[in-house]
């Protein structure tokens, strides 16, 4: 392991590869510093530019959008206010009144060593577990494929916070999405509603950047004329002691370990992301700190537990994706599409197969985190000017990448008709309040799991062996027990916001 | 009948999975396989149909609050952007990249933010050139993608 490890950190930093990866964090950090610029959208621009790169040059440009940009978003967090992306909501609580306070260089290098630190941390459970991670995954036949796929897809619309029920539906429609125009199993066409192009079925990519892409623009969209246009900050004093900055974060070992632990785990979850994860650490910090009270004023903890945990997301993230194909969130479902373009299997076998490769995205993973402090070092003051750049120009050009993306997977319109399509529909979702998780996980694992049902019940055709398998059986009941776990909280939620209304009521 | 967006979505997922499930009692099964391709769409969609039922009858028996007073939103921006979008992919393999991207993002860059002088309409005019241009190179020249040509241009 160590060996592959040392081979993929050397090949990682000739140029060929150092270059993209060192683009990619930094569009990354841009990208992630833009509010209303999500990580998706980044790495959705991104996307194209890797289709005509080797695998793990792509590979590597993306996953320094992803650290690049998480560690971007804290930079508006911090100085503007405003949280660059969603996995930065809780930086803000703290980060801006320390900033507020006259201490916008504290505020701003407090988040980014915590996300190296926290990203690094992360770096050792990524190398370390998605291994043996993958080997028990090796050992699964079709039920047990199926009852994962199952798990992962209930986990997610469980843990939807509006509505368990709009969760799953979400997550049904993802699965409709993949009957539609093609039988994976014997490629006969089915469903296709006279649409001559649905013949070969939906290539999910499309879908998943028309759903996110337009989601996000058309909202912001909305607001355009009603919001206030974010000002560039230019005489801000950013100096700050490092030493002092970094003593601060490591004399706090329990919080950094901790909040790293949660962005793991979330990370680890299907589809969830580092936007549940940093608002789940600060909680967590907050619950065991000493001075609860004075978290939103300004205090370091709150800032190292937001983005230790969210650094250590993607490593989360990454884990699955490489131990079983899952995609951890959105970022990583773009990646799963990266790699189904270049002709790569993910999966249990993937380490397997491509040890280089697999071993090079990890050296790609933890040398973004050394390339993106010496970009904010060098270049902080940049970046807060480009977050200036108005939408107007920003969103069409955004949206036409996303029309070469599409089109370029299979050099045909028929792909950029299934964006615009998906596009209407994801907007359509969010102003009906679905979530967009669980449907794009139902778009990327519809196939998988009518591929591992027929394959089991060719095998043989007993359906008890679903449940009386052992690990299978494990799996499905973990299914039933997320949603039973989800729907109590929904509950618990739901009766104490009824309780909370009289009271409410009162004043 | 007083429904939420709760409600209309759930009955407009009930309509569509219901239709599409009378869709598949169409198809033929295969003697290769002990499944025919109509089995695991009738799950997924009698999955869907009974899922979009709940939500249709929970919203219809929920006690309805009034509704927080709505945020303004530019909606017909959203709607005219959709439009000039698939004009846009409408009109891709008859003008071709170049000529269909150009106007999109003049048209595209001048609704979002209209231009008040002639100074503001030449900056409009050359970001799409510019944008038009370096996509174009970056992908056909340097990344080896082919982009649509236009039926029409040639070009």
């Amino acid at each position: 392991m160590f060996e592959l490890l040392a081979a993929g950190l050397v090949g990682m930093l000739q140029v060929k590869y150092l270059l993209p990866l060192f683009i990619g964090s930094l569009i990354g950090v841009v990208g992630g510093a833009l509010p209303g610029i999500t990580i998706t959208m980044t790495v959705i621009v991104v996307l194209p530019f890797t289709f005509g790169l080797e695998p793990l040059q792509g590979l590597a440009a993306m996953i320094g959008v992803y650290v690049g940009g998480e560690t971007g978003g804290l930079i508006t967090s911090c100085l503007l206010g405003i949280p660059g992306k969603p996995s930065a909501v809780a930086t803000t609580f703290d980060g801006f009144p320390m900033a507020r306070k006259g201490e916008p260089g504290r505020a701003l290098w407090l988040g980014i060593w915590a996300s190296v630190l926290g990203g690094m941390l992360g770096a050792v459970v990524l190398v370390a577990a998605t291994g043996p991670l993958a080997e028990v995954a090796l050992k699964f036949g079709p039920w047990e494929y199926f009852a994962l796929f199952v798990l992962a897809l209930s986990m997610v619309a469980g843990l939807v916070e509006s509505s368990l029920l709009k969760g799953l539906v979400a997550g049904a429609l993802g699965c409709v999405v993949t009957i539609l125009g093609n039988d994976p199993v014997m490629g006969q066409p089915r469903l296709t509603l006279g649409i001559s192009w649905l013949e070969g079925g939906i290539p999910f990519l499309p879908v998943l950047i028309g759903v996110f892409a337009f989601a996000q623009i058309m909202s912001d969209i909305e607001r355009m004329g009603f919001a206030k246009r974010t000002e560039a900050l230019d005489a801000v004093n950013l100096a700050v002691s490092h030493l002092k900055v970094l003593s601060e974060i490591l004399t706090r070992p329990v919080l950094l370990l901790w909040s790293t632990f949660i962005g793991l785990v979330i990370g680890v979850l299907p589809a969830i992301g580092g936007s549940a994860a940093n608002m789940l650490a600060y909680d967590q910090a907050k619950k065991f700190s000493s001075r609860p009270e004075k978290f939103g004023s300004g205090i370091p903890e709150g800032i190292i537990a937001s983005e230790a945990s969210n650094n250590a997301n993607v490593a989360g993230s990454l884990v699955t994706i490489m131990a079983f194909g899952i995609p951890g969130d959105a970022v990583t479902a773009v990646m799963l599409g990266a790699l189904t373009i270049h002709g790569i299997q993910s999966g249990p076998l993937f380490i397997v197969q491509n040890p280089a490769l697999a071993y090079g995205m990890f050296a790609a993973y933890i040398l973004a985190h050394p390339l993106v402090l010496i970009m904010l070092a060098l270049g902080v003051r940049w970046v807060l000017r480009i977050v200036v750049v108005p939408k107007s120009i920003l969103f069409p050009v955004v949206l036409v990448l996303c029309v070469v993306g599409a089109y370029a997977l299979g050099n045909t319109m028929a792909t950029v008709y299934v964006l615009l399509v998906s596009g209407i529909f994801g907007y359509g979702m969010v102003k009906l309040g679905f979530p967009l998780a669980p449907f794009i996980l139902g778009v990327i694992l519809g196939d998988q799991i009518e591929i591992n049902l027929v394959r089991s019940i060719m095998t043989d055709a007993n359906p008890w062996l679903f449940v009386t398998r052992p690990i299978s059986g494990a799996l499905l009941a973990a299914a039933v027990l997320s949603i039973v776990a989800a729907l109590w909280q929904h509950r618990r939620m739901q009766r104490k916001a009824a309780a909370a209304l009289p009271a409410e009521s009162d004043f | 009948l007083k429904l939420s967006k709760d409600g209309w979505g759930g009955l407009a997922v009930l309509a569509a999975s219901l239709f599409l499930f009378a869709l598949t009692l169409g198809l033929k099964d295969n003697p290769l396989v002990p499944i025919g391709p109509g089995y695991y769409p009738r799950i997924v969609l009698g999955l869907t149909a009974a899922l979009a039922l709940a939500l249709f009858v929970s919203d219809l028996f929920s006690k309805k609050r009034e509704a927080p007073r709505p945020e303004r939103l530019n909606y017909a921006m959203v709607v005219a952007m959709f439009a000039v979008f698939g004009l846009y992919c409408g009109a891709l393999p008859f003008l071709g990249f170049r000529v269909a991207t150009f106007f999109y993002l003049v048209a595209a860059n001048a609704m979002l933010d209209p231009p008040k002088s002639i100074k503001s309409y030449n900056r409009v005019v050359a970001i799409a050139l510019i944008t038009t241009l370096l996509v174009y190179y970056a992908f056909e020249r340097y990344l080896s993608v082919l982009l649509p040509r236009g039926r029409w241009t040639d070009f």
